[in-house]
């Protein structure tokens, strides 16, 4: 439906993050073609979040430059929107309101159609706080695609969400991606969940790309699959910092 | 069936007045009876017969209004004046650093403490009274306006901020209504400062009003009128609670603690 380039090209160079005597980001190169669905892995406090931040432009990096297609970045980026890891839904809004935020009134019709795309439509008139933790994450997704955006940044969005509800996310996650065209960028530390949707997993350890790991398998992907659970147990390793023959003592994370 | 439920409506309502009705009751027993001096407690049957004496000469009801007119007046200007305070100070750091200090020195000063000095401005004329109904409110409205604004969820000013909420936008659909339980907390406060100083105001120095009414009647010695004069007060106080009330049910009807009420 939209044409292959819709989605934001983006170009990372050599991006630096320092707070004070910490270096949490430490030269970080990554391109990101149009439409590209690519997932940063990493423990907590690699600096990942971080990068979404700069890329988002809610800070700005100690130095290195982010480009978004072509051009260089200044302030909060208007064609990028961000899924947090709680919805953060306004609590004074009905769930329709809250979707259609930052939306000029004759938009409405944008935000009932993204609501309508995450099954919701039904609930539109409700309070934020009588939606059950999915649901609010629904919202929040219908939020984030209600006005088109061309980079979409996934902040850990799953990572509160019982295990059914998180392959259903996925699922909703990737159909829109898919008929959408935008270029995503899926900050996870569940290893699964970036083998399942994204075109690329990349790695980062201590504030540097450490792997860089495209995933061929085509869509839609099957999870019991040998050739699957291989990859995940591979990269699982690779994030855990242990030697290729050694056998995993973490168990897969369950999702 | 529909008929328990109905009584057991009216019985939840009752319950609440039982005591006082109780009081009143033995009050009225106590005094007619001759046990209790009516110099020093009217009986309540009298106090009802000064109520209706007044309405009918229509002086109660122009004390009234003169004492809700100082009210009002002072309290829509001290709230108005706390409000903007507690939102520059609350929004732009710059200002809460010039203003900050001076408002917390001056807070601490009892308003009340206010009033010898207040007479020598004004003398007993309407400006003292509304001055110090302004006063007395401006503090609380403004300490919990600041409060409230410092504690809006900061995650849902960076959503508001990355969806395209810029200044007033963000103000009025984020900051506004994340502060606004405690700006209300505030009103509900200020609301009872209000009557208090309004009392204090009127009893001191007034020629008209509710206090006056009660000094007045304490020259000669009409406990009745000077009982009326404080139920008014009780009732204008309850009065003034309720509406915070309503108007809590009325703006925070998006938060469960208060759907309920």
């Amino acid at each position: 439906m939209e044409s292959p380039t819709f989605g934001t090209y983006l170009q990372i160079n050599g991006v630096e993050k320092h707070f004070g005597n910490q270096h949490v980001l430490r030269g970080i190169d990554l391109e990101v073609q149009p439409g590209e669905f690519v997932a940063i892995i990493g423990r907590s406090g690699c600096g990942k979040s971080t990068l979404l931040r700069l890329i988002a432009g809610l800070d700005e990096p100690t130095a290195g430059e982010i480009k978004a297609n072509s051009e260089l970045m200044k302030g909060l980026n208007p064609e990028v929107r961000i899924m947090f890891q709680d919805a953060r839904l306004l609590p004074w809004k009905r769930v329709i309101q809250n979707v259609a935020i930052g939306m000029k009134k004759e938009d409405l019709p944008k935000a009932e159609l993204a609501l309508k795309q995450v099954g919701l439509i039904d609930r539109a008139k409700e309070w934020p706080h009588v939606l059950s933790g999915g649901q609010k994450q629904r919202v929040a997704l219908a939020r984030a695609l209600a006005s088109k955006p061309r980079l979409l940044l996934l902040d850990e969005p799953l990572g509160a969400l019982d295990a059914l509800t998180r392959i259903e996310m996925q699922r909703l996650i990737e159909r829109l991606w898919k008929e959408q065209g935008f270029t995503a960028l899926l900050i996870t530390h569940d290893v699964e969940e970036a083998v399942a949707m994204a075109d690329r997993v990349v790695l980062i350890e201590d504030g540097k790309i450490a792997m860089d790991t495209p995933i061929k398998f085509p869509r839609p992907r099957q999870r019991g699959n040998a050739a699957f659970a291989a990859l995940v147990e591979k990269i699982l390793r690779r994030v855990m910092g242990e030697e290729e023959n050694t056998p995993a003592v973490y168990a897969r994370q369950s999702t | 069936m529909k008929k328990s439920l109905f009584s057991d409506q009216v019985k939840k309502q009752l319950i609440p007045w039982l005591l006082p009705i109780l009081i009143l009751i033995i009050w009225q027993l106590l005094s007619s009876k001759g046990i209790l001096s009516t110099k020093i407690l009217p009986v309540p049957s009298d106090v009802v017969m000064a109520g209706v004496e007044l309405i009918r000469s229509g002086e109660l009801f122009q004390h009234l209004l003169i004492s809700f007119k100082r009210a009002i007046i002072g309290f829509l200007i001290g709230g108005s004046i706390g409000l903007f305070l507690g939102l520059i100070n609350g929004l732009f750091p710059i200002a809460d650093r010039i203003f900050d200090t001076t408002i917390q020195m001056v807070r601490n000063i009892p308003h009340l403490a206010m009033i010898p000095l207040v007479i020598l401005w004004f003398g007993i004329g309407e400006e003292a009274k509304v001055f110090l109904v302004a006063a007395g409110v401006l503090f609380p409205i403004y300490v919990n306006t600041l409060h409230g604004i410092r504690s809006v969820d900061q995650g849902l000013i960076e959503m508001g901020r990355v969806y395209g909420l810029r200044s007033w936008l963000l103000f009025w659909q984020v900051v506004l209504p994340g502060a606004l339980p405690s700006i209300l907390v505030g009103v509900r406060y200020a609301l009872g400062i209000m009557w208090l100083t309004l009392i204090v105001a009127e009893t001191i120095s007034a020629d008209s009003g509710i206090g006056y009414m009660a000094m007045n009647a304490r020259e000669f010695m009409q406990t009745d009128v000077v009982l009326l004069s404080i139920l008014l007060y009780a009732l204008f106080g309850k009065i003034a609670d309720s509406m915070a009330k309503w108007l809590e049910r009325k703006c925070l009807n998006w938060n469960p603690n208060y759907q309920n009420l």
